[in-house]
Order: structure tokens, then sequence, then C-alpha cells
């Protein structure tokens, strides 16, 4: 094995996890601002559901003939802009997955050019400041792996409200940016109503600080690795 | 291979980088030890869906395997395709893999944790990067199936399936992303040449199709299907039936002919109905939609039609992905017949009746209901266009127990020397659960004796005491048969021999007697005085013919309800042909059936109980519900000429036997050929007779060596069997009386102090009566 | 005097604001008077619609607080009568000053409402003279940069009439919303107080027209 090898995969690892470190607060504000976005979401549906349920034309409202389509057009266009609003939160989402996912698979790629040198051996071996080429790839690939997972769960719980509303149809680029818009339908199905209810729960059970927990760990694991040299 | 030896070790460590020693030795001995086996453990839970292996770093290098090498490893019922990675403590001799890429069997059952492995198992593979792969994918709902464009389903899964190493066939679990896809079934792979390979951004992603997870399971336990043992014929005909229109609907249609639309089966619990239409739905490749009735039935009002509506459509949905099949199971709770007030179920009725008819030609789902109890069913149900079809099961035949116990037993450890057809002729009513209860029994017998043995036809005669049959639980004459040789019954001789001929024979050879074209004796009548062992004769007949045995006497049928004992009497019939063989023994049939003739009215109970028991003895009572054996659906063609010959069967295997100590009261009706055809006297014992029957009694008496039993015989005269054995037991209590519960042996003065105090309970006069009544 | 103001804005072109005078001048004005009325009703909205849902608020834990009572009343019990009557009337007083506030500010929503149809009268007038010093076919030119007289006096119509309604469906739900109980209706006469559906989103647009027509926004 050699030395030159294995210090530029030092090198590369601790860049990565810069990336990985930078990275991570701008997912966690990207995250924070669509909080408030999934709960007006969420209270959309409730008014919709609510709308629903109501039988206008036995209320004191009925002297208001069109209230009924005026009121579901407007609950339709604010869950538009809504959605509309997530959609840009998602594509900062998306481009932080890709740096990380760019830069793990570099880190990857240069470990695999450099397998002939390094042995089994070599890349367990461990110190108390320095963590193994092993434990540290393992956890960037888990790290990439988190945030493929989470940005592919937001999409899809996003994604398919969308898809079920029939607001957007998607782009070929790109899994859920939704770029191109379909006319609005002018109704709502109640399973529809209950889905979009059901958005924001799923999302508040997604970005519970704690998902982010393994990323802070992995970080404070390397905290001396990426202070040495 | 392994690189461990003496020479390889001092070189690594020679070259100083400090290893801690401890993870030296470690190596070091997990790596001599991993030459004999690894211990599969469960896989960590921040490794799942990481698709990694974790080895010991010292195997590792003895594979050649760097991290992340792709690996193969194959565990019994499939193989799991993993990337190598050391374990974070490096320990050997351990093995954790994430199940991401494996066989479909995997993923059904995982493999057992602590299982053994050996290191030959694991198998470095090569995976370059593919161009192409094509897929299927299972994913939740049949909602997201329908709603989610190709095109977004495409993205989602290419996007889940960036970096994983695929084998060809292997399923892919995506349940750890939690959307709506869950697995991928790699169909094909681009190049064709390798059969691994790793997917990047650049692969192709072809989607084959959709399916749903209920479905894609359904589909993969076709593969360990249950074989069903001696319901073939049933079987294939309910295949025909549902393939027809299930796979084929164009052919129909052009035909003309409506497809049909429902099944029902019919036939006494535990006969294998539902199991039954799991494996021919299994067989057709339907997926299968199960509602047992009372799952149905809700408390609010509304909500049991609520629910069935629910379950209809969800048979229409899964109708949508292929041949579905709604098996409504216990359909008589559902169901039951209408009555005139407005009750809930008449409800339910009425919607199950709509629905069934609100299915039309594009609903390709097919209805099968199961009930043992048709006559409890709405009429309204079984018509052409509701339930077009049915098919009877009845209790299995002698050939098709012997079929059931050998699909049984093919999966435990049973002695060669277990006779099935022994066996199967030994559980004469036992339907197939019954069989299955038997073949546990006789497994946990054979356990609790010794663990590692094979089970032996000693477990199995265990079983047979504990598992009776099902269809006779609370049988009306339902007996304790304590098991009466013909040892145990003194003299009688002759007439033994003529029971066994009457009784034993035909039931034991049945084949020897169609041979020399001898019809079988469908009833037997006993008489003779009191006390003179009738009743045991007829016990020890039916225990050594293995047959089952119902008893009833005059007490068990009589209700103060009109029609009730005629109901009864007939219900034992059908209970005593769905255990056929069977020995029914109706003791005192002259207080259970008078005669006509001696100036009763002629609507008595008697009367009627008289009619009842010569339709049943004629075989008129016997209904479509009980036919068993080879005969198909009623529709089916070419089935009238051997259906009345199994009918002729079916009734012939019941024995009836009736004693009586009043012969001349009997109704002649009763007494002509082919109905009480034997007609057997039983006489007081005589000398010779007396004698044995006092050994017998005696036999477990500690008798003094003065005792003179033939002295006792000659004085007994008139005495029958009843009353000798009551002379033993005078005799015994007198002895324990005289000398104060210290008596060890009974000697002579007390059979002679005790014979005085007794008198006979036969006249002569009376043994004279029964020689000279005109039997016939 | 008008008649020779509306000479002078057409001859001296249109871009100079500033110097605007008679119709134009009072146009202007108007659409200046429209942006801010509905400035005023926004504001109005919103405050009308925190004190709405407070209404609703306490109008359904007033009904959660009933139920329970009234499952309580039949077994025998010495301090559920007590202390319901007083939590229920510091609720029932609560309620009765929120719907207090809830009513100013539909008064000063009619104010408002008076106000545009005061806009509305003027442009009227505007129109009528017009029609008086041009014939029926109006000015040729317009008086600034394409719309004629007679377009100012439309779009000034059609904003009325949206505001007019919306405050009906607004009185309308002030007179119902502490008397209902279901919380479905609650939350659909907040969604409608919200949402204003009879005010669509062209409103805005015509308001921006005429702003843009009139000068206010640079084009």
């Amino acid at each position: 094995m050699s030395k030159p090898a294995l210090s530029s995969l030092h090198q590369a690892l601790r860049k990565s996890f810069k990336t990985l470190e930078n990275n991570q607060t701008v997912w966690k504000s990207v995250l924070a601002e669509c909080s408030p976005l999934m709960v007006s979401l969420g209270n959309l549906a409730e008014q919709s559901r609510a709308l629903s349920n109501v039988q206008i034309s036995n209320t004191p409202l009925r002297d208001f003939p069109d209230l009924e389509d005026r009121l579901r057009f407007k609950l339709l266009q604010a869950t538009d802009t809504v959605l509309g609003k997530l959609n840009e939160k998602m594509s900062s989402l998306q481009s932080v997955r890709d740096a990380i996912s760019n830069q793990v698979s570099a880190v990857v790629q240069l470990f695999e050019q450099n397998t002939d040198s390094l042995d089994v051996l070599a890349v367990t071996e461990r110190s108390a400041t320095t963590p193994s080429i092993a434990d540290m790839l393992e956890w960037l690939q888990d790290a990439e792996r988190h945030y493929r997972q989470q940005y592919l769960l937001f999409g899809f719980v996003l994604g398919w409200v969308c898809v079920m509303l029939g607001v957007y149809c998607f782009s070929s680029t790109g899994v859920f940016r939704f770029l191109r818009r379909k006319t609005l339908l002018q109704t709502l199905r109640p399973d529809n109503i209950s889905l979009l209810e059901s958005a924001p729960k799923r999302w508040k059970s997604l970005e519970s600080p704690s998902a982010e927990d393994c990323i802070t760990d992995t970080l404070c694991k390397v905290s001396f690795f990426m202070e040495s040299q | 291979r392994l690189m461990c030896n003496a020479e390889t070790v001092p070189s690594f460590t020679g070259q100083g980088f400090g290893w801690p020693s401890s993870f030296n030795a470690t190596w070091i001995f997990g790596c001599c030890r991993s030459m004999k086996s690894l211990r599969l453990l469960s896989v960590a839970p921040s490794d799942r869906g990481s698709q990694r292996c974790r080895l010991g770093p010292g195997l590792m290098s003895a594979l050649g395997l760097s991290l992340g090498s792709p690996l193969l490893v194959s565990v019994p019922g499939g193989s799991c395709l993993c990337t190598a990675w050391p374990r974070p403590d490096l320990a050997e001799g351990f093995l954790q893999m994430d199940l991401k890429c494996s066989s479909p069997s995997l993923m059904i059952s995982h493999p057992p944790t602590h299982l053994s492995l050996d290191p030959d198992q694991l198998t470095p593979v090569p995976c370059s990067k593919l161009k192409g792969v094509k897929i299927t994918v299972v994913v939740q709902s049949v909602d997201f199936k329908k709603h989610t464009p190709p095109r977004i389903v495409h993205e989602l899964v290419k996007d889940m399936l960036k970096g994983v190493h695929v084998h060809k066939n292997h399923v892919i679990n995506l349940e750890d992303f939690d959307t709506e896809v869950k697995y991928v079934v790699i169909e094909s792979i681009n190049p064709e040449s390798a059969s691994t390979g790793f997917i990047t951004s650049k692969t192709g992603v072809e989607i084959a199709g959709i399916q749903t997870v209920r479905h894609y399971r359904s589909r993969l336990q076709d593969q360990n299907t249950v074989s069903l043992g001696g319901l073939d014929e049933v079987s294939a005909s309910l295949r025909e039936m549902l393939q027809l229109p299930l796979l084929y609907p164009g052919t129909l249609s052009s035909l003309g002919v409506s497809c049909p639309r429902g099944v029902l089966l019919v036939g006494p619990p535990g006969v294998g109905k539902t199991l039954l239409v799991r494996r021919v739905v299994r067989e057709v490749g339907a997926s299968l939609v199960v509602v047992r009735g009372p799952e149905v039935v809700g408390s609010r009002p509304g909500e049991s039609e609520e629910t069935l509506r629910a379950v209809f459509e969800r048979a229409r949905s899964a109708a949508e992905e292929g041949p579905c099949v709604l098996f409504l199971d216990e359909l008589d709770s559902l169901c039951p017949r209408r009555t005139g007030s407005s009750a809930p179920e008449n409800r339910l009725v009425a919607q199950l009746l709509t629905l069934m008819d609100g299915m039309d030609q594009s609903d390709r789902f097919l209805i099968v209901g199961a009930t043992n109890q048709p006559d409890r069913l709405d009429p309204a149900l079984r018509r052409p266009g509701r339930f077009d079809r049915e098919v009877i099961i009845g209790a299995p035949t002698l050939q098709q127990r012997k079929d059931i116990l050998s699909v049984l037993c093919t999966r435990m450890p049973v002695c060669p020397s277990v006779d099935m057809a022994e066996l199967a002729q030994k559980t004469t009513g036992y339907v197939g659960a019954d069989l299955s209860a038997l073949c546990r029994e006789a497994a946990m017998h054979a356990i609790r004796e010794n663990s590692k043995q094979a089970i032996c036809m000693k477990h199995f005669q265990e079983a047979l005491k504990l598992v009776g049959p099902s269809c006779l639980r609370s049988s009306l004459g339902r007996t304790e048969l304590s098991s009466v040789s013909w040892e145990q019954i003194g003299g009688l001789d002759e007439v033994k021999l003529k029971l066994r001929q009457s009784i034993e024979w035909p039931m034991m050879y049945p084949e020897a007697f169609v041979r020399l074209g001898l019809s079988r004796p469908r009833g037997v009548l006993l008489y003779g005085p009191p006390g003179c062992a009738k009743t045991t004769l007829v016990r020890a007949a039916a225990t050594s013919s293995h047959c089952a045995f119902l008893s009833v006497s005059g007490a068990d049928l009589y209700s103060p309800y009109v029609g009730d004992s005629e109901k009864a009497l007939a219900q034992l019939f059908r209970q005593a042909r769905a255990c056929a063989p069977c020995i029914l023994f109706l003791d005192e049939i002259d207080s259970l059936i008078g005669s006509r003739s001696n100036g009763q009215t002629s609507n008595s109970v008697h009367t009627r109980l008289l009619s009842v028991l010569l339709n049943e003895m004629d075989g008129v009572g016997l209904k479509t519900l009980e036919r068993r054996g080879t005969e198909k659906i009623l529709q089916a063609e070419g089935v009238e000429e051997n259906h009345t010959e199994e009918q002729e069967v079916c009734n012939n295997d019941v024995m009836v036997v009736a004693a009586t100590n009043r012969p001349d009261c009997l109704d002649s009706a009763l007494l002509r050929p082919g109905r009480l055809d034997h007609i057997i006297y039983v006489p007081p014992p005589d000398e010779q007779a007396r004698l044995a029957i006092l050994r017998v009694c005696t036999k477990s008496m500690p008798v003094g060596a003065d005792v003179c039993l033939e002295e006792l015989a000659t004085k007994t005269k008139l005495y029958s069997g009843a009353d000798l054995e009551n002379l033993c037991k005078e005799a015994a209590l007198l002895a324990l009386q005289e000398e104060n519960m210290e008596a060890s042996v009974i000697k002579q003065t007390c059979f002679l102090e005790s014979l005085k105090k007794m008198s006979p309970s036969l006249t002569a006069q009376q043994i004279h009566s029964f020689y000279t009544i005109p039997l016939r | 005097m008008e008649g020779e103001s509306g000479d002078i804005t057409v001859a001296s072109g249109n871009r100079k604001c500033s110097a605007v005078t008679g119709s134009a001048r009072k146009i202007k004005d108007n659409a200046a008077d429209w942006h801010n009325l509905m400035l005023k009703w926004e504001k109005l909205n919103e405050d009308g619609f925190n004190i709405a849902a407070n209404i609703v608020n306490i109008r359904l834990s007033q009904r959660n607080q009933q139920e329970p009572v009234d499952e309580s009343s039949s077994p025998p019990s010495s301090y559920s009568p007590s202390s319901p009557p007083s939590d229920a009337a510091g609720g029932a007083a609560e309620l009765r000053d929120e719907c207090c506030k809830l009513q100013d500010i539909i008064d000063k929503m009619v104010v408002v409402v008076t106000k545009m149809e005061r806009l509305m009268t003027s442009q009227q007038g505007i129109q009528d003279l017009e029609e008086f010093q041009f014939g029926p076919e109006g000015r040729k030119f317009p008086l600034f940069h394409t719309w004629n007289t007679n377009q100012f006096e439309l779009s000034s119509g059609v904003l009325w009439e949206a505001f007019s309604q919306e405050l009906k469906l607004k009185q309308t739900v002030l007179q119902e919303l502490a008397h209902t109980s279901t919380s479905d209706l609650c939350m659909v006469y907040l969604s409608c107080w919200l949402h204003q559906p009879f005010i669509p989103n062209q409103t805005r647009l015509t308001l921006e027209a005429l702003l843009l027509e009139t000068g206010h926004r640079p084009l």
C-alpha cells in the first residue's frame, strides 16, 4: 500500500465531509421554510373537506347561488400557489442532494482507483483521531443514502399529492420537478382531500429533528479528522 | 485460499502500523474459525437498505474482497447479493447481510437467524455497469397503480435503483424508502451475458409491468403449495370451472355463453373446502379475496351491507390485475334463509343478491361460496346466475383417506412400517382436518417419547384414541366405546361366529363378498332373554371390525315435540352414513319401534319412527349432500349410471344392528330380508357357557383353591350372564364381609352362600317362549 | 372649463401626469382612491378574519364544554351546575365582545363600500359630462393612454359590484357565525371570509390596469 494514495484519499474524504456539513445547514433551513407551507396545505385541505361536508343550500348562505363554486375555485387556487412554492423548495433540496451525491461518488471512485494499493487491513486501520477509511466511506454512503431517501420521500409525499389532485404533471427531468402545469381540476374527490390532509402529518414525521441526528453524529465523529492537517 | 498461516501473520504485523493487539488476536482466531462456519446474525438497523454484507476483514481478504465488492451469499432457500463490508468491530465468524437484493423466496420468509454458513457459500461476483434492466414494479395500493402516470413510476423507481447491485430474477426490496413502491423484480438485464450487474444513473430502466404487493405475494406463494390429498376429482372440476371464465373470457363470450358467476361448495366441516379453494385458485393463477361470513356482520345497522359492498369493490379492483376469486367462507352465517320479519339478515341477503346480480361480464371475478349447511342458505342464492354450480364434497372414502394420510405424512419422519392403508381403514368417518389432527397427535406422542424417533404405528394408535372423527362429535348415539374383545365374552361361540360373519366380515373384507357375488347384510337382529350379553356382543363386533359405533336406545330418541324423534332418527342415520362404515346399534328396539299390527293407533310415535327406520334402511332418506366418492357434479354428463351404484355402496356401509328381548313385539316389515336380514338368537348360557362366563368373571378375582367353577356352573341353571357376573360380585362382597376387609381369597362357601340368596332372572317358560316365536 | 381642460390634455399629450386637470385629474384621483380603499378593505378583512376565528374558537370550545356537562348532569353532581354557567357566562361575554368588534369591522367595511359607490357615481358623472361634450361616441382621443372614458366607468362598476356582493356575504357571515354549532359550517364561514369568493383575482388586475392607465404605475 502506498502513502500518497492514502493521503489523497484522506484529503478527498475531508472535502466530502466539509460539503456534507455545509449542505446539512442548507437542507435544514430549506426544510424549516417548508413547514409553514405544509401547514397551509393542511389547512386548505381541511377547508375543502368542510366545504364538501356542508350542503350550502341548507344554510343561510343559500342566497349566494354561485358561492360554492367560487369558494372552491379560490381554495384550489390557494392550494396551487402553496404547491408551487413547495416545488421551488424541492428544487433547492434536490441541489443539496445532488451536491452530496456527486461528492460521495467522486470519493468512491477515487477509492476504487486505489483499491490495489489499499488492502483490507489498510482500510480498516483506525486510530484515536482518524477513523478508518472503511468507516468514513460507510458514513458518507449512509449520509448520501439518507439524503437520497429523504428527498425521495419528500418528493413522494408532495408529488403524489399533486398527481392525485391532477394539479401537475411531471417533467421528465428530475423526479419531482413538476414544471408544466395542467389545468386545475374543478373538483376534489374526498379521497384526494384526505390525502391532502395526511400530507402535512407525514411531512411532520419526516422532518423530525432526529432524522438529521445520524448526519450530526457522523460529523461529530470526524471532527478531529477534519481539523487535522 | 486463506492466508491464515504462520508466515503471513508476522509479515502483516511487521509493517509497523501499530495494530491494537486485541485486534490481531481476533483476526487470527476468527480467520481460522471462519474456515469452519459463519454465524448468520440479523442485520443491524443502521445497515438496512444499504445492501451491505458485514464480514470479518480476515475473511474479506481471504476471499479477495475489497471494500464494497459484490458478493453472492447462498442460504437455504435462495441467495442474496450484497456488497462486502468489514464489521465495525472487525470480529470474525459472523455474517450480517441486508436483503436488499435477494431471491423471491427469501423475500417472503427471511432466512432464519443464527444459521451457520460455510465460507464456500460466499462467492465474489463481478458486477459491471448495466446498460439496461427490465423490471416489474410491485406497489402497495391499487390506487397508486391506477392514478400514477407510468412516467412518474419510472422516474421514482429509477431514482431508487441508482447504485444498487442487482441479480437476475432477484427482488429488490425498496421498503426502506417508505413510499408506495415496495419491491422491484429484476426480470432481465442487459448485457444478458452476466447474471449480476450494477445500476448507475445511465442504466436504462424498462418497466414490464406494475403489480400490487398483494397480487405479487399471492403469486409467489404459488411456488410453495401444500399438496392436497384425495380431492383430485373435485379440484379438477372446480379448476375447470374457474379456468374457463377467468382465463379465457373471450372464448365464452364468442360462444354467446355467459360465464358462470358463482360456485357453491357444500360439505361437512373439516373436509377441506377452504383449502381446496385456495389451492385451486393458486393453480389457476388467480388472486383470492377471502371473506369469512362473520367478519362481514357488524353491529350497527347498515354496517354489514357496507362491508359487503367494500368486499366486492376489493374483488373488483383485484380483478383488474388479473383473474380473481372472491371466496365467501361460511356463507350460511352470512346469508341465512330469509324469515318473514324484517330481520337485519334479510337486508344483508338482499344486498348480496343485488351485488351478485350487479356483476357484469366485464367484472372478471368469480364468487365461490362454501358452507356446511346448504339447507340454511337462502334459496334465492342457489339458482343459476348467482351460484350457478354446486360442488359437493363428502367425507373422504377409504382411498381418499389413504391419499390424504400419505400427503400429510410426506413431511413427517414416519416409520416405514406404518401402513397407510391400515390407518385409512381405521379412520372411518375422519375428514381431512381430523386426519391432520391425528398426524399431529401422533407426532406429539413420538416427541414426548423421544424427540429423535420416527413416528411408528403405536403412536398413531395412541393418537386414534384421542382424536375422533369430528362428524360424530355431539352426535346422538355417540358412545364411549371401551374396546371389548371377543375373549371377554364367555361362551356363545356359535353366536360369535354368526356375528362375525354378518358384521365383521362384510366390513373388513368387502372385496371378498363382492368376489363371491354375496350381497351384504343390511341389518342384524339379536334377540334373546335379557342379560345374555347381546349388547356386549355388538360392542365386541364393533371393536374387532374397527368401525364407528353409534348406539341409541329409546330414551335417547324420545322427545315431547311432535316430529322431533323422527328427525333425530333420520339425523342419526345421516351421521352414521357420514362416517361409514359404521355400526348403528338400536338397543331395545321393541321399546323404540312397536308393531303396527298390535292395535296401536296409526299415528303414534312408534309408527312414525318405524316408517322412518324403514325408509332409512331402504336408502330412501339419502340426501344429495351426503354423496361422496367418485361422482362429479350433478349436471355433468355420464354420471347417472355410476351414481346409483355409488348410493348403494354408501348405504351398505351402515350396518344396523338391533337387539331386543321381545321379538314378538316387532313389526314384521322390519324383519324381512333386505332390512334386518340376519336374525340371531342369543340363547341363555348352557352349562358349558356358564362355566366359560364364570371363568371370565373370576379372572381378576383371587379365587380360593377349593372353588369349583364346574360345580357352580351346574348349579346355576337359568342364570343369565349378568346374573353370573353378579354372583361373583356378591361372593366377593360376602368374603369381605365375613373376614372384615382382610379377605385375600374368595372361598367356595362364599359363592355357595351368595348363590343361595340369589334367584335366576330367567324362567324356563320365558326361554321356551323364545323358541316358539314364529319369526318371519 | 372642462371642455378646455379636456382639449388641453389631449393636445398636450398625457405623459406628463402632474399637469393633468379636469376629467383626467378626477379620474386619476379616483383611481388612487380605489387603490386606497381596496388596501383599507384588505386590512379590515384581515382584522375581521382574526376576530371571526376567535368567535369560532369560543363557540366550539363552548360546545365542547357543554357536551360533557350534558352527560354528567344526569347523575347527581353538586358542583357541575355551578361552575359551567360562570364559564359559559364568561364565554358569552367574550363572544359578545368579539361579535361587537366584528360588527365594528363590518360597519367600517360598509363605509368603504359606500365610498366606493360614491367613486362609481362620480365616474358616471364624468361619463355623462363627456357624452354631453362630445356626443354619444365620446371624445376622439383617449384621456391617458388607450382607454376611453367609458372603460373607466365599466371597471369601477365591476369593482363596486364585487365589493358590494362580498360585503353582503360578510354581513350574512356576521349574523350567522356566532349561532353556528357545526364545525364544518363554521369552517366554511371562515374560509368565505378569508378567501373572499366574490372578489376574484381579476379585481386586483382591474385595479392594476386602472393604475397603469392613469399613470400611477410606471409603464
